[in-house]
């Protein structure tokens, strides 16, 4: 002990240092956004690729829960597939219904009149946060499996996060857990009623829906399904489901604030999509031109 | 260390975070990006010669902390200065009389140590400062062209101000 405290008095300023030079580091990156993003890029990179390897060794011990995880994403996948097969098109001024498959590509004359506008990859989690104020996710795919910054990420069962960076092999997910992520969310039951959905901080299963009109009456348990306004989320893709009464929004009393159950745990999520949508260029340079309107 | 030993202290720590905040880190955003001036690293250069390490240290931090303060950028000043205090010693050592710095020599201005050796310790005290801190300011590899350049930028700009304000204060405590 003696020895011990000997060394700290002789190396004194070196133990300073290196004490202080971590709070400032600690500092740099929590309250820099250039410098977090740079770290949290790099810890993403080098990180990713230990978290994987530990990944597949915890992934054999759980090979069961996988599988029924797997197989409740397939069934979601096949019924998805299912209904973008139905796509009605406007035909010589009428609405037909005909069937489409778009995956096949066969050479219809519908073909070029319709246009699927989302396309995915499947992903697993391999770090995921729920404690913070601002939650971040890191998945196994990058940009050498066509993941782009901006895409939506979806579970079989709910949303989880917007993808913001990209390594060629891994990308660093914004949680819905994430004070900046907001979502368009809908009420199919109030006509399509939407509003945004944000993360008060909290309970990590419960997330506030406002902008929803006072005089829409929602009720307890209602479905709250993606609005597809975002245009990086498709729409009616599940949320969740509204929990307790909706009260007056205390910030702007002509809209209510809902508070909505996730259907997706947070703290579970494992298998994920990652969506593109494939005209969000289009619709962006579009929504440039609102802007240079506006100016 | 008594009160009035400790006062010029006090005094140029106010003075040189007030300028830094309030005068030359407005005109870098004024005149451009390449021109940087830090002047408070002066703070610790001037500190005595035989205070310990970890209170060096520590008043490097707290002037780095007030400067970030001010910006706001958290963290960079601060490490800029922590690296400093702790380097001191090592960018002073080449130009200490032999057998190191005696207790008369209070501090490592141009009273004590003539402008020559003075301006040398300060040059080389002064590039640790710059490159540290546009390192941490960059933070990544790959703008190692952009933190050289203004490094030795910021370093030309701030030992010009460096002659100006010893030439005007000539520090002696």
């Amino acid at each position: 002990m003696g020895k011990l405290l000997e060394l700290l008095l002789r190396n004194g300023g070196f133990v300073t240092f290196l004490v202080v030079e971590v709070i400032c580091f600690a500092m740099m990156v929590n309250f820099n956004t250039r410098q977090g993003e740079i770290w949290a890029n790099t810890t993403g990179i080098f990180g990713g690729r230990a978290l994987e390897k530990r990944q597949m060794a915890s992934d054999y011990f759980n090979l069961y829960e996988r599988a029924d995880s797997l197989a409740h994403l397939v069934d979601s996948l096949q019924l998805r597939l299912s209904n973008a097969r139905q796509v009605q098109v406007p035909i010589r001024d009428t609405f037909f219904l005909v069937s489409y498959d778009s995956l096949s590509r066969t050479d219809s004359i519908l073909r070029k009149t319709v246009r699927p506008q989302f396309q995915s990859v499947t992903a697993k989690v391999i770090k995921n946060s729920v404690s913070g104020a601002n939650n971040w996710l890191i998945i196994n795919r990058g940009s050498s499996d066509g993941v782009k910054t901006d895409m939506a990420v979806l579970s079989p069962v709910g949303i989880v996060g917007i993808v913001r960076h990209v390594s060629p092999h891994f990308s660093l997910v914004m949680s819905v857990l994430h004070q900046q992520a907001k979502i368009s969310a809908a009420l199919p039951q109030q006509k399509n009623a939407f509003g945004s959905l944000t993360w008060d901080g909290g309970d990590p299963t419960v997330m506030t829906l406002r902008y929803i009109p006072q005089h829409f009456v929602v009720k307890e348990n209602e479905p709250v399904v993606t609005s597809g306004y975002s245009l990086m989320f498709p729409a009616g893709h599940p949320v969740g489901k509204v929990y307790g009464s909706p009260k007056t929004d205390a910030e702007n009393p002509y809209f209510l604030e809902i508070k909505v159950k996730l259907h997706q745990d947070m703290t579970t999520v494992r298998d994920v999509s990652v969506v593109q949508n494939l005209f969000k260029a289009e619709t962006d340079s579009l929504q440039l031109k609102i802007k240079a309107n506006e100016q | 260390m008594n009160s009035s030993s400790i006062t010029p202290h006090v005094l140029r720590f106010i003075g040189l975070v007030a300028v830094q905040s309030l005068l030359l880190n407005q005109m870098t955003g004024s005149i451009g990006a390449y021109f940087n001036v830090l002047l408070y690293p002066l703070f610790i250069l001037f500190l005595p010669l035989q205070m310990a390490a970890p209170y060096l240290i520590l008043l490097g931090f707290a002037v780095g902390v007030a400067v970030d303060a001010f910006v706001p950028s958290w963290g960079i000043h601060a490490g800029a200065g922590t690296f400093s205090a702790f380097a001191r010693g090592l960018a002073l050592m080449p130009f200490a009389p032999k057998g190191g710095f005696s207790t008369k020599d209070s501090i490592f201005a141009p009273a004590t140590m003539g402008w020559q050796t003075f301006l040398q310790g300060t040059a080389l005290f002064m590039a640790m400062h710059l490159l540290w801190y546009f390192s941490f300011s960059y933070f990544s590899h790959l703008f190692a062209l952009e933190i050289v350049k203004k490094t030795a930028a910021a370093w030309g700009l701030t030992m010009i101000f460096v002659a100006l304000y010893v030439a005007m204060f000539n520090p002696k405590k």
